[in-house]
């Protein structure tokens, strides 16, 4: 019998799962959408990791969660480790790359930086204003563009003459965009326009003041994108590395620390056939209407958050 | 060949206030002047690259002025002025900017230039200081200071007289209201000032009037404002308000006097058509002609009521 | 009927303690506190403030509203340091076009706060009022102020480390109520000894290196904690000391006697006071690195044009100094979650660093 740790990941955009062996060795890995329902994407996902061990002889027993669903989904499968994004990504990106020193990440819905020195963070940022120059933006974009967006970077790689965007605000680039395509530009200029437009922002916003340097490694959904990196590569006069389970970092660094947390617990996959609900109960003890998270598995609450004081507090 | 000392003037905020009795001043006691050329869309990226997000845009314009500054000069001034009548105040940012320019660029060969009269010191003791720094004795400095402090009180004059001649035109007369570096920066006012001519207005400006009666003509509107360079943009609208169509506010995103003393002015003022623009970084040239144009469609709509048979 | 005076203020922490002790003392008009803040308050305050003004004049003047709704027709407001002077009038005219009735006084005059023009203020609402009255009940107010933020001083210290929930808190709600029921300055002195005694004794389990974090930044979201989402709860919650040097002692008193021995701290980053607390939370970054801080956390509301030009001086020193330090701006908008994020991805960071130190 081995053992196996699960880490899973679920962004807002897409949900990762990784099952990790003693040595970091990767036993199963599944990919897929979130489509606004973690719940059902986590099942999914359980599902796809099961049949790739089945018949392996391994036993999951640690869980760790992490991404914007972390602490929803971390409270469903008992997970052992509930982890922030920002340092799953470290850990998961310090087991492959021991001396990375800069993680860039641009993810479905925010977009990060991670500095490290000497196997540890020493400084981090967020994007914070809203989701321009991220990859829902991208998708949009592509939409309006119809080009589908996996062909984005390879198209941009084309361009001789990237037009200019102006990318920090999704409304006015979209505005910008029709406008550019309006003028005549190609559509191969206006693609490298935006993936260039995507790093120059990412660096003006998430990287001010932020000292970069090598080696660099770019992660997250947009890193599948040629256009983006190239365009990483020219403005930071660097190479930059993609991983090609780049996208999995996340869940890799929580199943690391969920297997450090030397607690172990048999998991059992049987969790996909409980059928979970999440409500939302809007608490009217004050004019703060607090929003109620209640998790019910088959009609019994198995936890409730959201309240911000303990005249909100819904007991079991 | 050319061994004079040189000074750098970064063409933004105060140098629209102070401009002339500054390259005034230094030409009086002999140096060359180095001033950054007017402001494009690149000096503001440069600044953006310098400062926070949520900074003003003024400011992210002004220190992209100094990175152009940079090099190419012996010297460049940035002013700190903090207060200059007693028991008023100017923004912060003026008071931060020489500290705040000195940690953004550093070994910068900055000329002090402090101004504040709450801590005695006087916009005379700024430019003496400033002649001993660059080795003139107080009274070199001070008849420099003096022909200086002439010279712009001609400007002034000469100024005052073209705004008076647009206020006889019978064209559509538009008061700007703005921070002067706002108002003639070429990014912001010009851009703005370019729609409104092209539709035949007369623009106004705020920076422009006999400020003899400034403080009753501010206490109008707001009698507990303390910013010094606010209540010169009230006592403008005061003064000026009668003899306009209309009034624009102009303000740069997010100004932080401007957001109090601009909604004041939306709430006093009920007899003339007014509207507030505010510029960032992220505007569309489309948007504000629209608003624009439909701003002076209303005004004319207004006239042409008043008085049905033409003029 | 009509003439009854209702006296009503916004909210800041728990200052409303001491100055509804004061204006009971003053004025013989009935004083009510605004309602705490809430989400309702701030979406008030939000729909009839101006665009971009700064998230306290939002929380403030929702306060108002509330308090309006309840019956106040005297409303007060102080101001000082930034915008926050002028607040005063532009909530007056506003609330004046949204129809209410109501006296409103400005605690300073334009930009500065002077004891006469205080007293003239109250005596314009309690025209029997007595100077030496008057000045005795606003020394004392002073010296609660005083000892309550030196009591908050303790707890932010220790409060992470309670071993019984709640404890400090019931304890600080008993003091307050023993100190609104003192009416001089030996009997205020004697009650706050007693209880810093109390709050010395409470259990806690606190261990000699844990995580210590200081908290600089502006005023308001300093000491309002609804505006900064509870930060320093959340920071009790993952067990961490919390030091924070905002507090109306500071900014009524000691700050005038410091600012020139901070600028010296500093002269190699700042010549002048920038403005507000600007200057001020520079040297603090010194200063907390002096003492073995972990970290630091700077709030502002956004927009807030102090901080704004403080912030790339504060990122250099820290930098230099090598202090880890985070930045929040907070709006009404602002996503508690993003926050909550970011704040244990900081916690972390802090952690391994100090592993990494032993």
């Amino acid at each position: 019998m081995k053992k196996g740790y699960l880490g899973i990941d679920i962004g807002s955009i897409s949900t990762k799962g990784i099952i990790i062996g003693k040595e970091d060795q990767i036993l199963a890995k599944a990919y897929l959408w979130t489509k606004g329902n973690p719940i059902e994407a986590v099942t999914n996902l359980l599902r796809e990791l099961q049949k790739q061990i089945a018949g392996k002889d391994i036993v999951v027993v640690a869980v760790g969660t992490t991404g914007s669903a972390r602490k929803l989904i971390g409270t469903i499968l008992e997970a052992s480790v509930i982890k922030n994004e920002i340092t799953a990504h470290a850990v998961g990106t310090m087991s492959k790359y021991p001396d990375v020193k800069t993680i860039l990440e641009i993810g479905g819905q925010d977009s990060k930086i991670i500095l490290l020195e000497d196997g540890i963070v020493t400084d981090y940022a967020m994007n914070t204003l809203c989701a321009a120059g991220t990859g829902s933006f991208l998708s949009s974009q592509a939409k309006r563009l119809d080009v589908p967006v996996e062909q984005f970077g390879k198209i941009a790689l084309t361009s001789k003459n990237p037009t200019k965007i102006a990318a920090r605000c999704t409304v006015f680039a979209e505005s910008d965009l029709v406008h550019k395509a309006q003028m005549g530009y190609k559509k191969e200029d206006i693609i490298a326009g935006l993936c260039n437009s995507v790093a120059q922002n990412y660096l003006n916003n998430v990287g001010k003041g932020k000292k970069i340097k090598s080696p660099i490694i770019f992660q997250g959904g947009v890193s599948k994108n040629v256009g983006v990196v190239k365009a990483f590569e020219t403005i930071l006069k660097e190479d930059i590395i993609v991983d090609e389970i780049g996208h999995l970092m996340g869940a890799l660094g929580v199943a690391i620390l969920a297997r450090n947390t030397g607690q172990e617990r048999m998991f059992d996959f049987k969790v996909t056939d409980h059928s979970f609900e999440t409500r939302g109960v809007e608490c009217n003890r004050c004019p703060n209407h607090c929003e109620i998270i209640c998790i019910r598995d088959d009609k019994k609450l198995i936890d409730a958050y959201g309240n911000r004081c303990e005249r909100g507090a819904i007991k079991q | 060949m050319n061994d004079r000392i040189k000074i750098g003037i970064p063409k933004a905020l105060l140098f629209y206030k102070y401009g002339n009795l500054w390259i005034n001043f230094f030409e009086n006691l002999g140096f060359d002047i180095i001033i950054s050329p007017d402001t494009n869309l690149e000096t503001l990226e440069k600044g953006k690259l310098k400062l926070d997000d949520e900074a003003c845009l003024s400011l992210k314009i002004f220190m992209g002025h100094v990175e152009y500054l940079i090099d190419k000069c012996d010297y460049i001034l940035i002013p700190r002025i903090a207060c200059l009548n007693k028991h008023e105040k100017l923004c912060t940012n003026f008071s931060a900017l020489y500290d705040l320019t000195k940690n953004l660029f550093q070994d910068l060969p900055i000329l002090h230039y402090n101004v504040d009269v709450d801590h005695h010191d006087s916009e005379l003791f700024a430019f003496l200081d400033m002649g001993k720094e660059l080795g003139f004795s107080y009274f070199d400095s001070m008849s420099a200071y003096r022909d200086a402090l002439h010279y712009q009180k001609q400007q002034q004059t000469l100024k005052l007289k073209k705004q008076m001649e647009k206020l006889r035109s019978d064209n559509l007369k538009i008061l700007m209201v703005a921070h002067p570096y706002n108002l003639h920066d070429e990014l912001i006012g010009k851009q703005i000032q370019t729609l409104l001519e092209k539709e035949g207005v007369s623009v106004i400006y705020s920076d422009c009037y006999d400020e003899s009666n400034l403080e009753e003509e501010a206490k109008v509107i707001s009698p507990k404002s303390y910013w010094t360079y606010n209540q010169e943009l009230l006592g403008a609208i005061v003064h000026y308000k009668k003899r306009v169509d209309g009034i624009i506010l102009l303000t740069t995103f997010p100004c932080g006097p401007d957001s109090l003393t601009n909604e004041m002015c939306l709430h006093k003022i009920k007899d003339k058509p007014i509207i507030n623009l505010i510029i960032d970084e992220l505007n569309s040239e489309n948007g504000l002609t629209t608003r624009i144009e439909s701003f002076i469609d209303i005004i004319k709509e207004k006239k042409k009521r008043r008085n049905p048979v033409g003029k | 009927m009509e003439n009854k005076k209702v006296i009503s203020f916004p909210h800041l922490g728990n200052y409303y303690i001491p100055i509804k002790y004061l204006l009971n003392h003053l004025t013989h008009a009935e004083v009510v506190e605004c309602p705490p803040i809430t989400k309702k308050t701030v979406e008030l305050g939000s729909k009839y403030s101006p665009d971009f003004v700064c998230l306290p004049f939002k929380y403030n003047l929702g306060n108002f509203i509330e308090a309006l709704e309840q019956g106040a027709n005297i409303l007060m407001q102080a101001g000082g340091g930034c915008r926050f002077g002028y607040y005063a009038d532009v909530q007056e005219q506003i609330l004046k076009d949204l129809g209410y009735h109501f006296k409103f006084f400005c605690l300073n005059d334009k930009d500065h706060l002077t004891v006469t023009y205080l007293y003239h203020i109250f005596k314009s609402i309690n025209p029997k009022l007595h100077f030496f009255k008057f000045a005795h009940y606003t020394l004392l107010t002073l010296l609660m102020i005083n000892y309550m933020d030196r009591i908050d001083r303790i707890i932010r210290a220790n409060i992470g480390f309670e071993i019984e929930e709640n404890s400090f808190v019931h304890l600080q709600q008993e003091m307050w109520k023993n100190f609104t029921k003192k009416k001089h300055f030996i009997t205020l002195t004697k009650s706050y000894f007693h209880y810093k005694r109390k709050m010395k004794k409470i259990p806690v389990r606190k261990e000699e290196n844990c995580l210590k974090v200081g908290i600089i930044g502006e005023l308001y979201t300093s000491m309002e904690p609804f505006s900064s989402y509870f930060l320093e709860k959340q920071l009790a919650k993952m067990n961490i000391e919390v030091k924070r040097f905002t507090d109306i002692s500071y900014l009524l008193v000691t700050k005038r006697f410091k600012v020139k021995g901070l600028l010296k701290q500093i002269k190699k980053y700042c010549t002048y006071q920038i403005g507000a607390d600007g200057m001020d939370n520079v040297a603090r970054v010194k200063l907390l690195k002096k003492q073995n801080y972990d970290g630091i956390i700077h709030i502002k509301p956004f927009g807030c044009t102090p901080e704004i030009g403080a912030m790339p001086i504060i990122q250099r020193i820290s930098s230099d100094l090598d202090m880890p330090i985070i930045f929040f701006s907070f709006d009404t908008q602002t996503s508690e979650e993003g926050i909550k994020t970011r704040l244990e991805a900081f916690y972390d960071m802090l952690k391994m660093r100090k592993e990494k130190k032993s």
